[in-house]
C-alpha cells in the first residue's frame, strides 16, 4: 500500500471521502449512543439499591393486619425468620447479607413508620450514617434511643434530645438524618436498634395476631452479592421465602422504568446494529462507487503491472482509513449526544412493597420515586466495540472489493474512445 | 535483428466476432514500427494481445526469449511492469497526483525505495523536457503535456518495448509531431521499440515500418 498515494486519493477527492466518512460517523453515532442511553437507564435502575450498597432486596407479603392500633407490620413485610434469613446468606453468590425490621406504629392520636436496623452495617440502613444531620448515629449497643427522619422532625418540631414514645416505650432523639440516602427504600420517621424493634413487634398483639413473629425475626434483607451471580441469588432467595416472596434486583427496579425502558434495554443492540449496518452498506455503496468511477484508473493500475493483491490493498487501505476516522468521529458526536443526554433525569418508582405507607394517611398512596441523572457514557468497551465495527464495515468492503476489481478488464476500459 | 517481440498466428474471438485473425508480428529491437488500419480493423486489440492485457484465444506472443501465452494475470502485470511501456491515447494519469508521481506510480508496488523510483521518475521527466512540471497534476498541464507524462511512465522500467494506442489521437498536429519526434529520439537514444497502433497516415509515414490490418487480418 502506497500512503502518499493513499493521502491524496482521500484528501483530494474530498467530497467522496467526506460523505463516506460522514455515513460511518453517523452509523457509528447511532449506535453508541443507543447502548449509552440503555446503559444510562440500566444504571439509573440500580440507584435506588446502589444507594443503600446493595444488589437485592427480600421481603414476603402477608396478611393484612386485623386493626390499626399499635405496632403492626404492613402486608409486604411479613416476619423472615432467623433460619430463612441464614440460609439465603449461604446461598452461593452472596456477599453480605443486612436485616431490618420495618413497622407501623398507630398511637391514640399519631402514626409513625419505625425501622429497626443494624447500624454496624456498612450498607442497607447503616448507610445512613452518610446522612446525618446533626447529633450522632447510632451504636452497636444503644438501646432506648432512635434517630428521626429530618422531614418527620420537621413536621412534627422534633429536635435532638427529645422523646418519641412508642407503645409506651420511650426513645431518645440523638440524631437527625437525611433518609434521602437510602434510595426511598423502608423510609421511616423513626430509626432504632434492630433488638428494640424486635422486642416490641414480638409482643404487638396485631403482629401476632396475622404472623409468626419471632424475637428474632426481621422482614426486610439486604443482600450484596456478585454481579454475575445475581440472578441466581434472586432465585434462590425466591425458592427459600416460598410463594409469598419479593426479591427485589436492578432488573426488577428497570421493569418499574416501563416499555421505553424495555424496548432500549432489549433492542438497543439490534437497532444498533441494524443502524451500524446500514451505514455500512452505505460505505460500501460509497466504495463500489469510487471503484466504478475509477474502473479506469484500476484498467490503468492493472495496465503499469499493479497486480490485483496491490489494488485491492490499496483500496482497502483507503477504505481502513475512511472506517477508522468515520469511526472516531462518530464517537466524538456520541460524546456529544451523551453529554446532552446526561442533562436529562430518569425518575425510578420504587413499589409501594418497598416503601409501605398507610394508604389512608394523606400522602399514603403517593408513589415515591428516585430522581437520578440520566449517566449516559462511553465506556472504553463501548468505544472499543464501535471501533471494531467500523473495522468490520471496513472488513466487509475487503471481502467484497476483490471480486469487483477482478470484473474491471484493463483492455475494456482503456479502448481508445 | 534482435527480435523484441512475436506473435505467432494470434487469434482472438469475441464471441462469434474475430477481431485478430491468424496475425503474425516480429517488432526488432530500437524499431518503430506503425500498425494502421480502420476503426474496426483489430489494430488496438492486436496490441492489447502483445501486451498482454487480453488473452489470446490462440497463437502465442513471446516477449525476447520469455513465452507469454498462458500466462496469468498478474504474472503478466508483473511482466509488463518490469519489460513494457504502454501508452494511451487517453493519457490515464491519475487526476490526484503530480506528474511526479505519475511517472513513478508503476513503481509503486514495487520494492523500489521512494529516493530511488523518484530519482528514476525526475530523469524521466527530464527526458521528456517536463522537469519543471513536476509538481504539477494533471489538470495544470496541457495536452501535450499529459502525453509526454504518460511517455515518462511509460519510461520508469527502461523498457525495450513501447506500445502506443492512438498517442496522437487526443492531441493538435503540432503537438501530434512533438510526440512522434520525442518517440525517434528516444529510439535513437536509449534503443527502445515502438508499436504506434494509429489510423493517421501523417503518424505512419514516421514509423520505420507500418503493417496494415483490415478485418482483423495483416495485409
Amino acid at each position: 500500500m502506497n500512503v502518499s498515494y493513499l493521502f491524496r486519493e482521500l484528501t483530494r477527492r474530498s467530497s467522496r471521502t467526506l460523505s463516506a466518512i460522514f455515513s460511518v460517523a453517523i452509523g457509528i453515532t447511532l449506535f453508541v449512543s443507543l447502548q449509552a442511553y440503555a446503559g444510562g437507564y440500566r444504571e439509573a435502575a440500580r440507584a435506588p439499591l446502589s444507594e443503600v450498597g446493595a444488589d437485592i432486596t427480600a421481603q414476603r407479603q402477608g396478611d393484612v393486619p386485623e386493626g390499626f392500633t399499635g405496632i403492626l407490620f404492613p402486608h409486604s413485610v411479613a416476619p423472615l425468620h432467623r433460619d430463612e434469613i441464614e440460609a439465603i446468606a449461604e446461598l452461593p453468590g452472596v456477599e453480605g447479607i443486612t436485616e431490618s425490621l420495618f413497622f407501623w406504629s398507630f398511637e391514640e392520636d399519631s402514626f409513625v413508620a419505625g425501622l429497626g436496623f443494624d447500624p454496624a452495617a456498612d450498607f442497607g440502613h447503616g448507610r445512613l450514617r452518610a446522612g446525618l444531620i446533626e447529633g450522632r448515629f447510632l451504636d452497636v449497643d444503644d438501646s432506648g434511643v432512635t434517630l428521626v427522619d429530618a422531614s418527620y422532625a420537621t413536621q412534627n418540631a422534633l429536635s435532638l434530645g427529645d422523646m418519641v414514645i412508642i407503645i409506651g416505650n420511650s426513645f431518645e432523639i440523638v440524631g437527625i438524618v437525611d433518609t434521602t440516602r437510602t434510595g426511598q427504600i423502608a423510609n421511616a420517621n423513626l430509626y432504632l436498634p434492630l433488638a428494640d424493634a424486635q422486642a416490641m413487634s414480638a409482643i404487638a398483639p396485631n403482629v401476632l395476631a396475622v404472623h409468626d413473629m419471632r424475637p428474632d425475626d426481621a422482614n426486610l434483607i439486604f443482600i450484596k452479592s456478585e454481579q454475575t451471580q445475581a440472578e441466581a441469588v434472586v432465585a434462590g432467595a425466591e425458592a427459600i421465602l416460598g410463594k409469598k416472596a419479593l426479591v427485589s434486583s436492578a432488573e426488577s427496579f428497570g421493569e418499574q422504568l416501563g416499555a421505553l425502558f424495555d424496548i432500549i434495554d432489549r433492542f438497543g443492540v439490534l437497532v444498533g446494529l441494524v443502524a451500524f449496518l446500514f451505514a455500512a452498506g452505505i460505505l460500501v455503496r460509497a466504495v463500489a462507487a469510487g471503484v466504478w468511477e475509477r474502473r479506469r484508473e484500476v484498467g490503468m493500475m492493472r495496465a503499469v503491472g499493479w497486480e490485483k493483491k496491490n489494488i485491492v490493498r490499496q483500496l482497502l487501505g483507503e477504505t481502513l482509513v475512511i472506517a477508522l476516522v468515520g469511526g472516531l468521529v462518530g464517537l466524538l458526536l456520541s460524546w456529544g449526544v451523551t453529554l446532552m443526554m446526561s442533562q436529562a433525569t430518569v425518575t425510578v418508582p420504587v413499589p409501594w412493597e418497598l416503601s409501605p405507607s398507610p394508604h389512608f394517611l394523606p400522602g399514603g398512596a403517593e408513589e415515591v420515586a428516585v430522581v437520578v441523572p440520566l449517566n449516559a457514557k462511553i465506556t472504553l468497551e463501548l468505544a472499543l466495540a464501535a471501533l471494531g465495527l467500523s473495522a468490520v464495515a471496513a472488513a466487509l468492503v475487503g471481502l467484497w472489493l476483490p471480486g469487483r476489481i477482478a470484473n474491471i478488464k484493463p483492455a475494456e476500459v482503456l479502448r481508445s474512445e | 535483428m534482435n527480435k523484441v517481440i512475436t506473435a505467432k498466428s494470434l487469434v482472438k474471438s469475441f464471441g462469434t466476432v474475430t477481431a485478430v485473425d491468424g496475425m503474425d508480428i516480429e517488432i526488432n529491437a530500437g524499431e518503430i514500427v506503425a500498425l494502421m488500419g480502420r476503426s474496426g480493423s483489430g489494430k488496438t486489440t492486436a496490441m492489447h494481445l502483445l501486451a498482454g492485457l487480453e488473452q489470446a484465444t490462440s497463437g502465442k506472443v513471446r516477449y525476447q526469449d520469455k513465452e507469454l501465452s498462458g500466462l496469468d494475470e498478474d504474472t503478466l502485470a508483473l511482466w509488463r511492469r518490469e519489460n513494457i511501456g504502454l501508452v494511451f491515447q487517453s493519457f490515464h494519469l491519475i487526476p490526484t497526483l503530480s506528474a511526479l508521481e505519475n511517472v513513478a506510480f508503476p513503481l509503486y508496488p514495487s520494492d523500489i525505495s521512494v529516493t530511488e523510483r523518484t530519482k528514476r521518475a525526475e530523469s524521466r521527466l527530464e527526458m521528456v523536457g517536463l522537469a519543471d512540471r513536476a509538481t504539477h497534476r494533471p489538470s495544470r498541464l496541457s495536452g501535450g503535456e499529459q502525453q509526454r507524462v504518460a511517455i515518462a511512465r511509460a519510461l520508469i522500467n527502461d523498457p525495450d518495448l513501447i506500445l502506443a494506442d492512438e498517442p496522437t489521437g487526443n492531441l493538435d498536429s503540432e503537438t501530434g509531431k512533438e510526440i512522434l519526434a520525442l518517440f525517434h529520439r528516444l529510439r535513437d537514444e536509449a534503443g527502445v521499440a515502438f508499436l504506434i497502433v494509429t489510423h493517421d497516415d501523417e503518424v505512419a509515414e514516421t514509423a520505420d515500418r507500418v503493417i496494415r490490418m483490415k478485418d482483423g487480418k495483416i495485409i
